[in-house]
């Protein structure tokens, strides 16, 4: 078996719940069935367990249906984390090439490219332009989403990286950090860029990195050590380090309320709620406004884990669900702080609000604002 | 089970209605939406027992496509287990005798607000909680709250004449509901119009909450609706035994106080749910109320409720074990390593009766089912002018299934065996579903003709939810 006694006893309970968490799980509310939900998936694993059914193709469905947004856990008191538990059945199914084929063009392209888009390596970050500043050393990791589909991410942090005073470094050849693959269960290829990684970002002189990806944030502070592969230097995510800037940020006179998007990685899986909204709050002179669902209620944006790869209609419909509770609190702005989610939201917002991420909230900001930074 | 030939064949036919993707005949996903939230389905899952499934899993979208999927099931003869939010108890959803179960998940929208007559036009399948939090962003409240708010929906609250936990003041579903859209075996669309009363003849929407998917399935329903209140606060008493506390409670509605919140808890109930937060003697029984409204209404009924308390020996708590409860409601139906554990197996006998029989159902029940080593824990929840119900709720563990069920039926039928004998009514809120479904000729006695000839005429061909509430079976 692939669980341990508690894990497997949590499954057991799970599978015979009274469906206490259904209510928010994303994926109830995109197929609005029985099987894509917590209580089912611990059902299909404990038949499992106790032999008395196998899992067949549909189960693996339900499995890779999961977003592990984790949002199950906030309202489940045995907490059980039925991402975790998710994880660990993908990973063996990896392993027994039993895992959906619609996963295969992420994973070859991530082989080949270093990254999910099936886009030129050497095109990676070779458009970012750095200033020169001789600051605090500090290494930019981009993320393949901000390098490839987001770019202005990239560059505003970059440029709000420098107005702070930091010289930022870019590795010059970044690859993957391995969350797409972890989260699908392909822990041996995730290794692969994970070590890389490793290696160049050890290699290089500064003093820490920091990263606007909280799916990279998350595999390089939790994921990578969890397999014995240490950085060594420390690793922030932006909203951390600009929350430690906060009296140097810019302030602006914003033309509308704006709500905050909580990113899973960043908040459920990593406690970082309050770094975003006090930047947020700083920049737009107090113009946050709270979803209904915010902090370790938020709702997934519907593009975890593999969701948006193998069911984009269904990863489309969680995303138009998020924008809708935004919507709903009369914000112009929905920032998030996760590249990731916000090209789901702004895809599914269309022109209905204006979505950023922090490093652009930021940077508007300083465009906007006449208050000097140093 | 169907035969695998026509299975095919109906399949293709309801897939031309809903679409391929709303409809699945795939065991996994039968698998799944098998069962609800019954605790014997429950046990059975974690011992490793499978259970009946459906052929097919049907998700209409629509009144219309409802009504097409149930002419095909009554041509063909096959049976259509409705599912709501799939947590009710009693087992109602499962699809016991197999063909198709027609889960209304998809039906899940607000139709209408009528702000000057208090009223949400709604979809049978809206999960209860998303229906709440909609129309408390408009300042409204359902005034409905059993405790499977987050889990089952309109329909299944129309279908088990369900009651929440503020029932003495808000009401129960029926009196929460003004009109009704149900589709028949046939297909046919038949609408009761939302009207607060009328005198055309018995009301037939009453023949649908309570229904159970026997007589046709619920696609719409007009609830009312309650302003927020100003207030709502919290008083708790506790009392040195059951009948002061009942006493109490009789003489608070008699003076024409109507709380909110009336729940009672015996000597073992008050130890399991309150000892451990709180300094309660032991043996001592604790009375939950709340109260609703503005605030000098609030005052009233605080201290004349508080006056009659104390005149039966109450002891005030204040209002820290009543709120507890009420922020912490959904917490005791959660899985817990001791309620799972083995082969153990628990259940609640939801029983009513009027307050000249109530002690008497309580105590016989409470023997009639301990004799079979079950701890038994009690509380009195939706209380009225005239009597309330009582939550007998029993748990026992056995060494291995076959002991198991069958202790649990012993229970079950000694239990209900006592409350009829007593005069007391074998469910309040519940339902039948399965668990009572072989009482429920004895407990609706000469009545029970009248439903079956009911049934008999609307649904001539026996497709709608055979075997449930005493209708149907089988052979
Ligand atoms: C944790 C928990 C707490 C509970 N607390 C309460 C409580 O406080 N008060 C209370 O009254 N009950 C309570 N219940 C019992 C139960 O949830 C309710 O009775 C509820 O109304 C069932 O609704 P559902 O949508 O889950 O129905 P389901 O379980 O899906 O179905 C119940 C029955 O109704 C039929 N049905 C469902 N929808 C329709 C429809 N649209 N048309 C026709 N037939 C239909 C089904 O065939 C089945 O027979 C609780 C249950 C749980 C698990
Ligand atoms: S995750 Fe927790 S709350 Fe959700 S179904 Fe499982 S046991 Fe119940
Ligand atoms: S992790 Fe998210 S998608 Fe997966 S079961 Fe929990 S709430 Fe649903």
């Amino acid at each position: 078996m692939i669980y341990d006694e508690d894990t497997a006893q949590q499954i057991r309970m799970c599978a015979a719940c009274p469906k206490m968490c259904r209510h928010v799980c994303p994926t109830f509310l995109a197929w609005r069935s029985e099987s894509p939900t917590p209580h089912g998936r611990a059902l299909l694993l404990h038949q499992e367990i106790i032999g008395t059914r196998q899992l067949d193709d549909r189960a693996i469905d339900v499995l890779y249906q999961c977003l592990e947004c984790s949002h199950c856990l906030t309202w489940c008191l045995p907490e059980i984390d039925i991402a975790d538990i998710v994880e660990t059945r993908r990973r063996q199914l990896v392993e027994e090439g039993r895992f959906p084929s619609g996963l295969n063009n992420m994973v070859d392209s991530i082989r080949t490219h270093h990254n999910p888009y099936k886009e030129p390596h050497e095109k990676r970050t070779s458009w970012l332009k750095i200033p020169k500043n001789d600051g605090r050393s500090l290494i930019y990791f981009t993320g393949c989403t901000a390098a490839y589909r987001e770019n202005s991410i990239a560059q505003d942090a970059v440029s709000v990286l420098s107005s702070l005073g930091y010289q930022v470094g870019i590795p010059k050849d970044e690859w993957c950090c391995g969350s797409p693959l972890l989260r699908t269960g392909f822990v041996e290829d995730a290794l692969e860029q994970a070590r890389y990684n490793v290696e160049i970002l050890n290699s290089m002189d500064a003093e820490e990195i920091v990263v606007t990806c909280p799916g990279c944030y998350r595999v390089l502070t939790q994921d990578y050590p969890k397999y014995g592969l240490e950085i060594n230097k420390p690793v922030r995510h932006i909203a951390e380090l600009l929350q430690s800037h906060l009296k140097s940020l810019p302030e602006f006179e914003i033309d509308g309320p704006v709500t905050f998007h909580d990113s899973c990685h960043l908040g459920r899986h990593s406690g970082v709620y309050e770094q975003p909204r006090e930047v947020i709050e700083r920049v737009s002179k107090g113009a946050l406004v709270e979803m209904e669902r915010n902090r370790d209620n938020a709702m997934c944006c519907g593009n975890g884990a593999g969701l948006r790869t193998l069911f984009p209609e269904h990863a489309k419909k969680i995303g138009a669900e998020r924008v809708r509770q935004a919507e709903r609190t009369g914000a112009k702005y929905l920032v998030t702080s996760c590249p990731f989610c916000k090209n789901m939201l702004e895809s599914q917002a269309k022109d209905r609000l204006i979505v950023l991420d922090l490093p652009e909230l930021v940077e508007m900001a300083k465009k906007r604002s006449h208050v000097k930074t140093d | 089970m169907l035969d695998s030939k026509i299975k095919t064949k109906i399949a293709k036919q309801l897939e031309g209605i809903v679409g391929a993707q709303y409809i699945t005949t795939q065991e996994t996903d039968t698998v799944l939406n098998a069962h609800d939230a019954w605790p014997l389905s429950e046990a059975k899952i974690r011992a490793g027992e499978m259970l009946p499934l459906a052929d097919i899993v049907v998700f209409p979208g629509s009144t219309e496509e409802v009504s097409e999927v149930l002419k095909i099931a009554n041509k063909n003869k096959v049976p259509v287990t409705p599912v709501g939010g799939g947590a009710g108890t009693c087992g109602g959803t499962l699809p016991i005798y197999g063909g198709m179960q027609l889960d209304l998940k998809r039906m899940d929208k607000v139709l209408d607000i009528d702000h000057k007559s208090m009223l949400v036009r709604v979809e049978a399948g809206m999960v209860g909680i998303d229906l709440e939090e909609e129309v408390n962003r408009h300042g409204y409240m359902l005034g409905h709250t059993p405790t499977s708010m987050r889990a089952s929906n309109v329909g299944g609250f129309l279908a088990t004449r369900s009651g929440g936990s503020m029932s003495s003041l808000y009401g129960k579903i029926e009196d929460l509901t003004l009109g009704l859209e149900v589709v028949l075996a046939d297909g046919s669309i038949v609408r009761t119009k939302a009207v607060p009363r009328h005198s055309v003849g018995p009301d037939l929407r009453e023949l649908f909450i309570g229904s159970e998917g026997t007589l046709g399935v619920i696609t719409e329903a007009t609830l009312r609706l309650f302003p927020i209140p100003e207030e709502r606060r919290f008083r708790s008493m506790a009392f040195v035994d059951v009948h002061s506390g009942l006493e109490a409670i009789r003489r608070i509605f008699r003076v024409g106080i109507v709380p909110s919140v009336v729940r009672f808890y015996d000597p073992e109930d008050t130890a399991m749910a309150m000892s451990q937060h709180f300094d309660v003697k032991e043996g001592d029984s604790m009375l939950l109320l709340a109260f609703d409204g503005a605030a000098e209404k609030v005052d009233h009924e605080e201290r004349v409720s508080v006056e009659i308390c104390k005149e039966n020996g109450g002891k005030d708590f204040g209002d820290g074990p009543a709120k507890r409860w009420w922020a912490h409601r959904y917490d005791m139906y959660y899985p817990t390593k001791f309620t799972t554990a083995g082969f153990s197996i628990g259940d609640t006998i939801d029983i009513v009766a009027t307050y000249d029989k109530l002690e008497n159902v309580y105590r016989a029940m409470k023997t009639a089912m301990e004799a079979h080593e079950a701890f038994v824990m009690s509380h009195f929840s939706h209380m009225y002018q005239n009597g309330g119900s009582i939550y007998m709720i029993f748990f026992t563990s056995q060494p291995d299934a076959e002991t198991a069920w069958a202790t649990y039926r012993k229970i079950w039928d000694d239990g209900v065996a006592a409350c009829l004998r007593e005069g007391g009514t074998m469910s309040h809120q519940h339902g039948v579903g399965l668990s009572r479904s072989t009482y429920t000729e004895d407990e609706l006695g000469s009545s029970f003709q009248v439903l079956k000839k009911i049934k008999d005429v609307l649904d001539p061909n026996g497709i709608m939810n055979p075997g449930k509430l005493g209708l149907g079976v089988q052979q």
